[in-house]
């Protein structure tokens, strides 16, 4: 019920952006409605004017009328559907923005429920369909006024002939409708079945590198054909049902065409009529199937157009992770960060202060934990106990990006971005800064000598062409190149091999030397290269002291980092 | 800023495309099966067509009855016989459109299905150097540009092309001159159809490239949205999500622009033919060649024309954007056929035991002698200049767990490849498990299998998925496969246990999960030996030592060659062989090679982040 309000309120305002070309586009596209109209009557006129009883000079007068109304309805037709295209089109565009700005707004939350494809489907797919109510709003306008215009000319020429299409017209129409029912239920069922088969197929082919390992080509292949047949029958019967309504309205027209021409063709023997009203008759209630189908097919758009506002709505409405706050963190951020009886999810009163420029490890035994700890940290969530402080100042007061700013948490699958080698290490980076210690603290040097091109090689989407370590290294170049007053890295090499990660675990020590630095990692490696570990086990804090030292002490910690 | 463009040097080798005639010819074979099919349903088509076109004279006689001012009871036949018509007409249409449709579907299955056997069947280094990029692609749009133009365009062209031939040549039946005056207007049409199809292609091409890029945008941006907030990254894409979508839309614009532009030439030769055809009327009634009536239907004749026309001139740019399509399909159907049996695998013996029954449950593991791979001299290279292995040799006795270790790039994943038969080494050979020589051991089917850090879940049931690794597996089958790898309770746990559909749109499962996922299919598939390939780098810390325990019971029984980067993996295997830079320099038991003091201690201790030896457990 709100959603639906709100869903109006979308399309209120795509169309009120766009009134301009609404209007544009309605008014010309009626000059279109009412020229497509006239020219069976024109057939009629010339027919009855110039050629029952031959006249040449009528003929040239009334082809140039012909002319004209071609004219007028060739332009009405072009520059009106432009504007009604480019309302739809620029509608769309606004909306996709939005959508846009409200995932990447700093309070989050859009996301919750929906996966990225369904929200990318809500920015891609529902922005076009609700655009698409301004052209359908500007057709159906137009539409209209071909209908009342047909219905003029019709009740000028003859009034009994007229009510007779007026009427008959729209009868058939909704006869047609009423009849295939039905059969487009059936066929809107067939053809979600069948878009299943070409899913299958990609989704075989996304994976064949894994089908080839497991040898199951061919149990791949027998499952294909499967699916596909069943696609193959669907797709014939939902084609059957089309046939069967296409021939139906063939049927229903003839037949009352064939009215038309007997009401008509008797009037004119009665004398009631001329023989031009005849044809302009039969022509017209060979027209108005157009317009009013043009109807149904608006009507038809805007439900889809209201069902996807709904959605966008939704999105738009949708409650951010956290709310409030509204401070900024101090600047230069002297980097101190204090854990005060920290309580969420599986955690529970943790208590821990970070000082100023030291490095410490946090080994989480359960990874939820880690993930709950990790969401605190980036103001993703606001804690249900205690707090978190940023040199003080709980992180429920800060503002969101503000706090981005100055505290960086590089989640373990954080995502890299199509563009270059470079461009990625340096998306975060303060401006004009060098970004050659933080690639080499991550060793991605050696993923540039392996990318073609190097450091300007691109990379492909979400850095496709690069493998899962080298992923990861670019990954926290990039957090390390952002230069945040503190970082919170998450494991961050749990695809490198062992060499390059103690050349990491010395990087990171080298590129943030005096500054806040905290490693949530079970990896030895990188854990011996901090000043401090902490132990998470049972979402408490059950031991601290340097690696070394739980390594030979701590039967627990042993077990998480070390086998 | 950002192009499409791939980079030129990276470039990869697409797969090929078929020429015209290839595609002509292929399109021949696919169609003869079902020729009778498609004689019949354009014969029932025509016949629909023809009978259409007796409405115009039958209301023609109309008009004459009324302008000779004929009784009244003169309007019953022709009102009846275009009833009878009408009714004729939609009963052929139904009957024609739906042969037409089943010929388009059969054939249509039937390319999709060769498509995705012979991609499926790729040698795996064709499939490398293509990139799954453009497999997909053609998989997903090509497969949907021809459906499109087969359930849309086909029958509308069909239609559409008959209407105009039968209707030209029923204005030549009523006076000939008629037919003359209406092909006036053919010279405009056929200029504005060559106009329109040469900017279309590229245009269309282009917005289709621009829809995808922005496509691209939006799932990159949405996906990574949690990446792009933490690193304060919104400006940046927003406006690059603004960009690709202004591209997109200024596109659009530039393709809506040209088909009004194309419905604006073709509006002239509209005028251009209806009024020849008008004057033609008027010449041939006054000099009393024609009567009134065959004037009236020539007209209506000429107006009906304006939909087929328009219709199958639009559609000019859906069949040639559908044959482009088509050519790429062909282009992969053509490929032929490479079986690429692991070397040293005797190519009958895998046929035979495809093809031989599945032996039945419980199957055991007999550790024969024959199940022991040996690698002999085996060197690779992608290519001239880019060695990746020298002359490695190895062997594996049966049972035996191997540790591959090294840095990245030592060639560790190649070597992997190699002895799994899914890559073939530039020189050297590999004595895989041959089909197990006797499928009566009990052993499955397939000799070897690969698992990679490269999880897929495919789309379906989680019992699907599991089931492509052994088609005949029965539900326990299944259960004692996830509870093999630990993977039983939560399998059991989701909404609709095996049943819940997985996978894109599905149930979405963690890394770890979907990896364990694949270690049940290697169980199902039960080989002799088993490669995994950091098949435990995906997962986190914490997750990766879950996969770990799973891996390590799926492998129980197995000759196994593990890849591993995590080096607990290596302690828990029987051996550990060091590769540098391709070339084996180290092998042995962990313990003996952690004391030693070579590469592999080396690397032990940078592991493990102590100087000092660990102390045992």
């Amino acid at each position: 019920m709100g959603a639906d309000s709100a869903g109006r309120g979308v399309i209120r305002r795509a169309v009120a952006g766009q009134r301009r070309d609404v209007t544009v586009g309605s008014v010309l596209g009626a000059c279109h409605q009412i020229g497509e109209a006239l020219v069976p009557v024109l057939i009629g006129l010339i027919v009855d004017r110039a050629v029952v009883r031959p006249d040449g000079g009528a003929l040239a007068i009334w082809l140039v009328v012909l002319a004209v109304v071609y004219t007028l309805l060739s332009f009405g037709f072009r520059f009106g559907a432009r504007a009604g295209e480019r309302a739809a089109e620029q509608a769309a565009h606004q909306l996709r923005l939005d959508v846009v700005r409200r995932v990447l707004a700093p309070h989050g939350g859009a996301e919750a429920g929906r996966p990225p494809g369904a929200l990318v489907n809500v920015a891609t797919e529902d922005a076009r369909r609700v655009g698409a109510v301004n052209m359908a709003l500007t057709l159906g306008i137009a539409a209209v006024v071909g209908v009342v215009a047909g219905a003029v000319l019709l009740l000028r020429a003859s009034l009994p002939l007229g009510l007779l299409v007026l009427i008959g017209a729209p009868v058939l129409m909704a006869l047609g409708h009423f009849l295939a029912r039905p059969l487009e239920h059936r066929s809107e069922a067939e053809q979600e079945q069948a878009a299943h088969a070409s899913g299958v197929a990609a989704d075989l082919v996304a994976g064949v590198r894994v089908l080839k390992g497991l040898r199951a080509e061919r149990a791949a292949v027998d499952r294909y054909r499967a699916t596909s047949q069943a696609s193959r029958d669907a797709n014939v019967r939902a084609a059957r049902a089309a046939a069967l309504q296409t021939g139906l309205m063939l049927t229903l027209t003839g037949s009352f065409i064939a009215l038309v021409a007997l009401v008509g063709g008797r009037l004119v023997l009665s004398d009631s009529i001329g023989l031009g009203a005849l044809v302009s008759a039969v022509g017209l209630a060979l027209f108005l199937p157009g317009p009013i189908s043009v109807l149904a097919w608006v009507g038809a758009e805007l439900a889809k157009g209201r069902a996807s506002a709904a959605r966008i709505a939704d999105v738009l409405a949708a409650p951010g992770e956290t709310t409030g706050g509204t401070a900024e963190p101090a600047a230069p951020a002297p980097g101190e960060l204090r854990l005060n009886g920290l309580g969420h999810a599986g955690l529970d009163a943790l208590d821990l202060t970070v000082r100023p420029g030291e490095h410490l490890g946090i080994v989480v035994t359960d990874p939820a934990d880690a993930a709950t700890l990790l969401h605190c940290l980036a103001r993703r969530c606001d804690p249900e106990r205690g707090s978190v402080e940023l040199d003080g100042v709980p992180l429920t007061e800060l503002a969101p990006a503000a706090l981005r700013s100055a505290l960086l948490v590089a989640e373990h699958d954080a995502q890299l971005f199509d563009g270059t080698l470079l461009e990625n290490v340096t998306a975060a980076a303060p401006d004009g800064s060098d970004p050659r210690a933080a690639m080499d603290a991550a060793a991605v040097d050696e993923v540039a000598s392996a990318l073609a091109g190097g450091t300007g090689g691109r990379i492909g989407e979400r850095g496709s062409s690069l493998s899962g370590g080298q992923r990861q290294r670019v990954a926290l170049a990039r957090a390390l190149a952002a230069d945040r007053g503190v970082l919170v890295v998450h494991d961050p090499t749990t695809a490198v091999d062992a060499a390059t990660e103690a050349r990491i675990a010395a990087g990171i020590r080298r590129a943030r030397t005096g500054r806040t630095t905290v490693l949530v990692t079970s990896s030895p490696a990188l854990l011996a290269a901090t000043d401090r570990v902490v132990l998470v086990d049972g979402g408490t804090i059950t031991a601290e002291a340097p690696h070394e030292d739980l390594v030979r002490d701590h039967p627990v910690y042993r077990t998480a980092v070390l086998t | 800023m950002t192009t499409d463009s791939p980079t030129p040097d990276t470039g990869p080798e697409l797969l090929p495309i078929a020429t015209t005639a290839r595609t002509r010819a292929a399109l021949r074979t696919l169609i003869r099966p079902d020729r009778g099919l498609a004689l019949t349903g354009i014969g029932i088509l025509v016949a629909a067509t023809a009978v259409g076109l007796l409405v115009q004279p039958l209301l023609g006689r109309i008009v004459d009855i009324v302008a000779d001012g004929r009784p009244a009871g003169d309007l019953t036949l022709p009102v009846v016989l275009l009833v009878a018509v009408a009714v004729v007409q939609g009963l052929t249409t139904t009957l024609g459109l739906t042969r037409i449709a089943r010929l388009g579907e059969t054939v249509l299955a039937r390319l999709r299905e060769r498509f995705v056997e012979r991609a499926l069947n790729l040698p795996a280094d064709r499939l490398e150097r293509a990139g799954a990029g453009d497999l997909t692609a053609r998989v997903t749009g090509d497969v949907a540009r021809v459906a499109e133009a087969v359930r849309s365009a086909l029958p509308e062209m069909a239609r559409s092309v008959l209407a105009i031939v039968l209707t030209l040549g029923a204005l030549a039946l009523l006076d000939v001159r008629f037919l003359l005056a209406a092909l006036l207007a053919v010279p405009v049409q056929l200029l504005t159809a060559r106009w329109y199809v040469r900017r279309a292609l590229t245009l269309y091409a282009d917005q289709r490239v621009a829809n995808g890029a922005q496509q691209q945008q939006l799932l990159e941006t949405i996906g990574g949205a949690v990446t792009v907030r933490g690193h304060r990254l919104e400006e940046q894409h927003t406006e690059r999500s603004a960009g690709r979508s202004r591209k997109a839309v200024d596109l659009t614009m530039r393709s809506v622009n040209l088909v009004l532009g194309f419905y604006g030439r073709l509006h002239i030769a509209e005028y251009i033919g209806l009024a020849a055809v008008l004057i033609a009327g008027f010449w041939l009634v006054r000099d009393g060649a024609v009567s009134i009536g065959t004037a009236t239907a020539a007209a209506l004749y000429f107006h009906s024309l304006f939909g087929p026309v328009n219709a199958a001139l639009v559609l000019l740019d859906d069949a040639q954007s559908a044959a482009a399509g088509l050519a790429r399909l062909v282009g992969v159907t053509d490929l032929a056929e490479q079986p690429e049996p692991a070397a040293g695998e005797p190519a009958a013996g895998k046929a035979e035991a495809g093809k031989a029954a599945p032996a039945s449950v419980p199957r055991q593991r007999i550790a024969s002698s024959e199940a022991a791979v040996t690698v002999r001299a085996v060197s690779h290279a992608y290519g001239p200049g880019r060695p990746v292995l020298h002359e490695v040799s190895l062997t594996l006795e049966p049972g035996e767990h191997v540790a591959l270790v090294g840095t990245s790039g030592a060639g560790k994943s190649t070597l992997a490849r190699i002895v799994a038969g899914v890559q073939q080494p530039t020189s050297g050979s590999v004595t895989a498990p041959a089909g197990t020589g006797s499928a009566a051991a009990g052993v499955g089917e397939h000799p070897v299998v690969l698992v990679t850090q490269e999880v897929h879940v495919f789309t379906g049931t989680l019992a699907e998925d599991l089931r492509l690794a052994r088609p005949d597996a029965s539900d326990a089958d299944l259960r004692t496969a996830l509870a093999t790898v630990h993977a039983l309770e939560w399998a059991e746990a989701l909404p609709e246990g095996l049943a819940t559909v997985v996978g894109e749109g599905g149930h979405r499962l963690d890394p770890a999960r979907a990896q364990q996922l694949a270690l049940a299919r290697l169980v199902l598939a039960d080989p002799a030996l088993a490669v995994l390939d950091e098949a435990t780098a995906e997962a986190g810390s914490a997750g990766a030592r879950v996969l770990e325990r799973s891996a390590e019971a799926a492998l129980a029984g197995r000759t196994a060659l593990v890849v591993a980067h995590r080096l607990t993996q290596a302690v828990a295997a029987d051996r550990v062989v060091v590769l540098e830079a391709g070339r084996v320099v180290e092998s042995g038991p962990h313990d003996e090679l952690r004391d030693a003091d070579g590469p592999y201690a080396a690397l032990w201790h940078a592991w493990s982040g102590s100087r000092t030896t660990a102390p045992h457990p």
